[in-house]
């Protein structure tokens, strides 16, 4: 106890102007100075005598808040009468108030409308208190299902990810007994990897992959469960750099595939991952920023940009962008400043930048708030304008050219005029519009005249995101080819069986089965089962992921390396399993035990086929 | 003060009492008894013996200026002092403070005492900060009146262990300085405990330190203890006999192979050698056993040899049970020793109870349907019970306060509750209702516990004392008086022949059942205690309390032998495994902590300890072999079953932290 608090000790009583107040409610005009003195001094001292013992209540009913039934036992106790009719549900009802130089705390009192008791006869009973068992921990190891809590706690990631060097040993954090046996491992392996270990268990594998395989397959029943799983479970920590690998490559692939669809199960899983309480990401924003920037500006996203609705995708993963902007933002790490600089320079290249790019760079930093548009977009509204004016406006240009600056104009319009809106004064002249913003400038005005008139608009319009995109991959995977159509071409190789009401979650040991070992993930591309369905300028691609089953498919398929997807199912071949490693090492492991493990996961861009 | 004065002036207060409340019966018998005349407690008494007679030790006319000169002069010395004596010589320090305190806001002198307080308070060690800020309230001679802490300090020595050598440095200084107000206070206040040897270190010191009335004098220590559990009572050749009727029972469950009898055996024998230090089997009286109960016996060795030996190889398995929806209602859990049914304690005053296993609670037919049972059949306590009536969870009404604390009879047909409404609740879970009121406590009472042979129960009040019940008697067989403050928590000795109390004077009390006496007093705890668990051995003491700290004690000389420290919050669950390797705390701080007990047992009893001589207290985690964190659940019970698996009963706190 400091010297400080110990002098409040004595401080602390009632004042002497309380006591006046209190005495007039009762009706007690002019209570003298002396008698309000005395009166202080003895109601603190009897008041603390009376805390002090409703702390012993605090203890026997294993709390550690204080609650007013606590003093009304303190009070009977002391054969005082309690105070009747001061029940609180909160712990702390005070509500603070200052002003004018004083401060002041005060029990809110809602006024309470009898007719609505009375006319409610189904009033809300509480909630029954029920019992509910789970596995703590099984032989030492705490299993991680949701009842638990996650293996390593998310400011613990947050220390690793900001301070490695103050990781603490895995005997605290992770469940795993530490037998004789384990450590000599550990020391056997130091020399070779050094901080982290990155072990999957065979559960964690098979979850691994049945999520992987969900998330990018065709079934929308089963994506959207494996969805949910990796945006709750709590225990996902340990195969977080492999889920990272996964996206980051999957996207990297399917840009150049042009694969829409993929694309957008791919930021799914992204917005998943940052949905994810217990999880902390900022290790892994090094390879998400990338992949989700990518999914912003690239230049050609889907195959047909003329038809397919890629804006959506851009706007979808603008969001997240911004979400991980308002996340992880520090002051060390700057990653607004970076992102805001990365998009402001698309809109300083001027013509160079593609209008698809352009379209992104501007969804991109209108996510990041008014402000950000006030300071970045204004100013470029003019030259923005006078460049989609001519692919507007003149004839010569293509479809798509036209497309996209409708879609930027649109964009413009609803991002800017409520910024305007805030920024300029009310009479809105036409001319001074078009004087300052060029060709948007009547447009801008109508907007903003329009704004004014109505309420201020929500702009959430970020919590329908995920549905209205889903609508979108469902709409694009049935227009660019069905994927039971492929599956149904290579019968033989479709060993898929697993019913969309799977749950997943991990450490359910008992559903290791022969039948997915041998499978593993491909991510084909295929020419479109009939030429000509579809009018498309170039033959069309699509990737999509199947089940093949490996016998008779590993010299049929090219199989293409291994840093793609980094993922071995080593378990079984008893070698500590491997994550991300690097080329060389990964290339050998296959040829070394071929007969045992399993080939990896890979990713066949098959570009040999087109 | 002689006796006779002392006996005198008690009386004279009982009179007043009395008087007070117009009890002129009572009052006129006690003056014919006592052969008093009847001008004691008349008038001039009646001031005097009050109040300012339990106050007059502080009656002082010494100069108020000089108090805070004396305490410098005496911290001067303590801290000029030769390195070895001047922890110990440091330990007077604290109640030399308190009484001079006590001693100037008693004559009056407040701004004085504030400052000495202010001055010297800040310095003390950081566990006295807890009863000095108790203290700083206590500003005026009035406020003294009735004051729990200020009497402890009034009526109760200060108890501290001083080395000869640092006893006679002391004397020295004081005949040498001749302060009369430090002479006084010292003479009146401070008790000495010399031991010969060397000076203790400041570690050594603070590990026993803590407690309020001081440390524990070595004489309370001294008696000896039955530590040890008896045999069990010639289970073996009542095993033979009952166990026919046991096989012919379970007929219906053919697959039970023959040669679990075999194995049995060596099991019976184990128990047999005598332990030197348990007490005769008929120390205490104990209700024979019945049919039902032998049954049972033999059902939980049977289920014991099932068992598995924990380690820490061989971690246990936590089974965890939530109570859901249950945000800052729930007070207490407990478990059956077969761990077939979990009561709760809710602060609206209810006790339910869930039955953990397939087998629902059932309750007893009615009288007419009692009639037309077979009494000579041999399942004849099944029959009597009703089929239809099976629920998975009952609850009991009847308190009128928080229920505080549930514990089981041994034979799982009886619950006992107590509550803050004073009272304790018998119930009967056959009928489902209450059998008896216990009501002797006219405090609310914090803690009750069955005794492990059934029969008797221990409740701890705020009234600070604990009490001895048996079922069949309303009044209690014991009355176990002497703590400073609540007694926070009681449990029974293994053997059933003691009694260990918590308290929030944070000293651990161990009580004889046939005596009333106090046998152990065990300080070092820092905070009051909500936790106590025997080692299955029955030679170790686990307490735990608000001060996140595990304490082991051992009995066989009341030492302080090891603290756990690891949790951050207050601890309210302690449990051995039933093999005794493994200690397992849980607290607010959602933890469980598995400690390595049987290490720790190994190292204790690998050095020599005799009464005098303090052993070493071992502090740190190195018996911390795990620890798991619950989401969000406060742990409140915890509990082995027969066969070592861990349950815990926590409360799902829904706002995350």
């Amino acid at each position: 106890m400091s010297k400080s608090s110990e002098n409040e000790l004595y401080g602390t009583n009632l004042s002497m102007e309380s006591m006046k107040v209190i005495a007039e409610s009762i009706g007690i005009g002019n209570l003298p100075d002396d008698a309000a003195k005395e009166l202080a001094e003895d109601i603190s001292f009897k008041l603390k005598h009376i805390i002090q013992d409703a702390a012993k209540f605090v203890h026997h009913s294993k709390r550690t808040k204080l609650m007013p039934s606590d003093v009304d036992a303190a009070l009977k106790v002391k054969n005082l009468e309690p105070q009747y009719g001061f029940q609180s549900s909160e712990p702390l009802p005070f509500r603070f108030a200052s002003g004018g130089g004083r401060e002041l705390h005060f029990i809110e009192e809602k006024e309470v409308n009898l007719n609505d008791l009375l006319q409610n006869l189904n009033a809300k009973a509480p909630l029954e208190v029920s019992l509910r068992s789970h596995w703590l921990c099984i032989d030492g190891v705490q299993p991680t299902i949701p009842e638990n809590p996650p293996p390593v706690a998310k400011n613990i990631q947050k220390l690793e990810s900001v301070d490695p060097i103050n990781k603490k040993p895995a005997k605290e954090t992770s469940g795993k007994p530490t037998t004789g046996k384990q450590k000599l491992r550990n020391v056997e392996t130091v020399q070779i990897k050094q901080l982290a270990t990155h072990e999957l268990s065979v559960e964690q594998q098979l979850y691994y992959k049945e999520i992987t395989e969900a998330c990018v397959g065709s079934d929308e029943a089963r994506r959207a469960e494996a969805l949910q799983s990796l945006a709750s479970d709590p225990g996902l920590h340990e195969m977080l750099p492999r889920m990272c690998t996964f996206i980051i490559e999957g996207v990297r692939v399917n840009v150049v595939q042009n694969n829409l669809a993929l694309l957008i199960y791919l930021m799914r899983m992204v917005k998943a991952l940052l949905d994810n309480q217990s999880l902390y990401l900022e290790k892994y924003l090094h390879e998400l920023i990338p992949s989700v920037t990518t999914c912003i500006v690239s230049k050609q996203l889907c195959m047909r940009p003329e038809l397919d609705n890629h804006w959506a995708l851009r706007d979808f993963a603008s969001r997240l962008m911004s979400q991980i902007c308002k996340n992880f933002n520090t002051s060390t790490n700057n990653i607004q400043t970076r992102i805001t600089r990365m998009f402001t320079n698309a809109l300083n290249q001027g013509d160079k930048v593609p209008l698809s790019s352009l379209y992104g760079a501007l969804e991109g930093l209108s996510e990041l708030g008014a402000e950000v548009i006030r300071i970045f977009v204004l100013p470029k509204l003019k030259l923005i304008g006078a460049r989609i004016e001519t692919h507007l406006q003149g004839s010569i240009t293509s479809n798509i050219e036209k497309i996209a600056s409708e879609h930027i104009k649109q964009l413009l319009i609803k991002v800017v005029a409520p910024v305007l809106k805030n920024i300029k004064n009310s009479p809105d002249y036409v001319e001074e519009y078009k004087q300052e913003y060029g060709y948007l400038g009547p447009a801008l005005h109508a907007a903003v005249l329009k704004a004014r008139t109505q309420p201020t608009p929500s702009t959430t319009a970020a919590c329908n995101i995920s549905t209205s995109l889903t609508n979108v991959s469902a709409t694009i995977t049935r227009t660019v080819g069905q994927p039971s159509q492929i599956l149904q071409q290579h019968p033989q190789l479709v060993q898929n069986t697993a019913g969309p009401q799977r749950t997943i979650m991990m450490n359910q040991t008992g559903r290791v089965t022969n039948q997915i070992n041998n499978q593993k993930i491909l991510f084909v591309t295929q020419r479109p089962p009939t030429p000509g369905c579809q009018p498309s300028p170039q033959p069309q691609q699509n990737t999509v992921v199947k089940f093949v089953s490996n016998t008779n498919t590993l010299n049929q398929q090219k199989m293409v390396t291994a840093q793609k997807l980094g993922i071995t199912h080593a378990a079984q071949a008893g070698q500590s399993p491997i994550s991300v490693v690097s080329k060389s090492s990964y290339q050998q492991a296959p040829t070394k035990k071929p007969e045992q493990m399993q080939p990896p996961t890979s990713i066949d861009d098959l570009s040999h086929l087109v | 003060m002689s006796t006779d004065d002392m006996d005198k002036s008690q009386l004279a207060a009982v009179l007043q009492i009395l008087k007070k409340y117009n009890l002129k019966g009572t009052e006129e018998l006690l003056r014919k008894e006592a052969n008093l005349s009847s001008n004691l407690g008349d008038g001039s008494l009646q001031q005097s013996s009050d109040v300012s007679s339990v106050l007059t030790g502080y009656k002082s006319d010494g100069d108020p200026e000089t108090y805070e000169d004396c305490y410098m002069e005496l911290k001067r010395f303590v801290e000029g002092s030769l390195d070895i004596y001047k922890h110990e010589l440091g330990m007077i320090l604290y109640p030399v403070l308190v009484h001079m305190y006590l001693e100037l806001v008693y004559n009056g002198h407040t701004e004085k005492a504030i400052n000495l307080m202010r001055k010297f308070g800040p310095e003390q060690d950081p566990y006295y900060q807890d009863d000095l800020r108790k203290l700083a309230l206590v500003t005026k001679r009035d406020h003294m009146n009735g004051n729990e802490l200020t009497d402890t300090f009034k009526s109760n020595q200060f108890i501290i262990r001083m080395s000869r050598d640092t006893l006679s440095l002391l004397k020295r200084h004081l005949n040498d300085k001749k302060a009369s107000v430090l002479l006084n206070i010292i003479q009146e206040h401070l008790y000495f405990d010399m031991y010969e040897g060397v000076a203790r270190n400041k570690n050594q010191i603070d590990a026993t330190s803590g407690a309020v009335g001081g440390e524990a004098k070595r004489q309370d220590n001294k008696t000896k203890v039955y530590y040890g559990i008896p045999k069990a009572p010639d289970i073996q050749s009542l095993a033979a006999p009952v166990e026919d009727e046991d096989e012919a029972a379970d007929q219906d469950n053919p697959d039970k192979p023959k040669k679990k009898k075999a194995k049995k055996d060596p099991l019976f024998s184990k128990k047999t050698k005598n332990d030197p230090n348990a007490p005769p089997s008929d120390r205490i009286p104990v209700p024979d056993l019945k049919d039902n109960d032998k049954l049972e016996k033999i059902k939980a060795y049977r289920e014991a040899s099932k068992r598995v030996t924990l380690g820490p190889e061989y971690l246990p398995s936590v089974c965890c049970y939530t109570l859901l929806n249950a945000n800052y209602t729930v007070t207490c859990a407990e478990i059956t020793e077969d761990s077939s049914m979990l009561a709760v304690g809710f602060s609206d005053s209810i006790v339910k109870v869930w039955t953990l296993v397939p087998q629902k609670l059932k309750s007893m037919k009615t009288a007419e349907q009692l009639q037309d049972v077979n009494v000579d059949a041999e399942d004849v306590l099944a029959r009597m019970m009703d089929e239809r009536s099976g629920e998975t969870s009952r609850s009991l009404y009847g308190h009128a306060g928080p229920v505080y604390s549930v514990s089981f009879s041994p034979d799982r047909t009886l619950l006992l509750s107590c509550s803050e409404d004073t009272t304790i609740r018998l119930w009967s879970l056959q009928i489902w209702t209450c059998l008896v009121v216990y009501k002797g406590h006219m405090f609310p009472v914090w803690d009750v516990k069955f005794s492990p042979l059934g029969y008797y129960f221990a409740s701890a009040s705020y009234d600070r004392t604990a009490r001895l019940w048996a079922t069949d008697h309303y009044q209690p067989l014991r009355l176990f008086a002497g703590h400073f403050s609540d007694v926070d928590c009681v449990q029974f000795h293994p053997n059933s022949n003691y009694v260990a109390t918590g308290s929030s004077d944070r000293r651990v009390c161990l009580w004889d059942c046939t005596t009333g006496n106090h046998v152990r007093l065990m300080t070092g705890h820092k905070s009051p205690i909500m936790s106590l668990a025997f080692s299955v051995c029955g030679r170790f003491l686990a307490s735990a309390g608000a001060d996140c700290k595990v304490l082991i004690w051992d009995l066989s000389h009341g030492h302080l032998v090891a603290e756990l420290t690891g949790h951050e919050k207050a601890i309210h669950a302690l449990a051995f495994s039933r093999c005794g390797n493994i200690l397992v705390s849980g607290g607010l701080d959602c933890m469980l902590k598995v400690w390595d007990f049987t290490k720790l047992t190994e190292e204790i009893s690998s050095e020599e300890v005799n009464v005098s001589h303090n052993p070493d207290v071992r502090i740190g985690d190195d018996y911390l072999l795990r620890s798991f964190a619950t989401k969000s659940s406060p742990l409140i019970s915890l509990h082995f079953t027969r066969r070592n698996l861990l349950l815990a009963v926590g409360m799902f706190d829904g706002v995350p932290t």
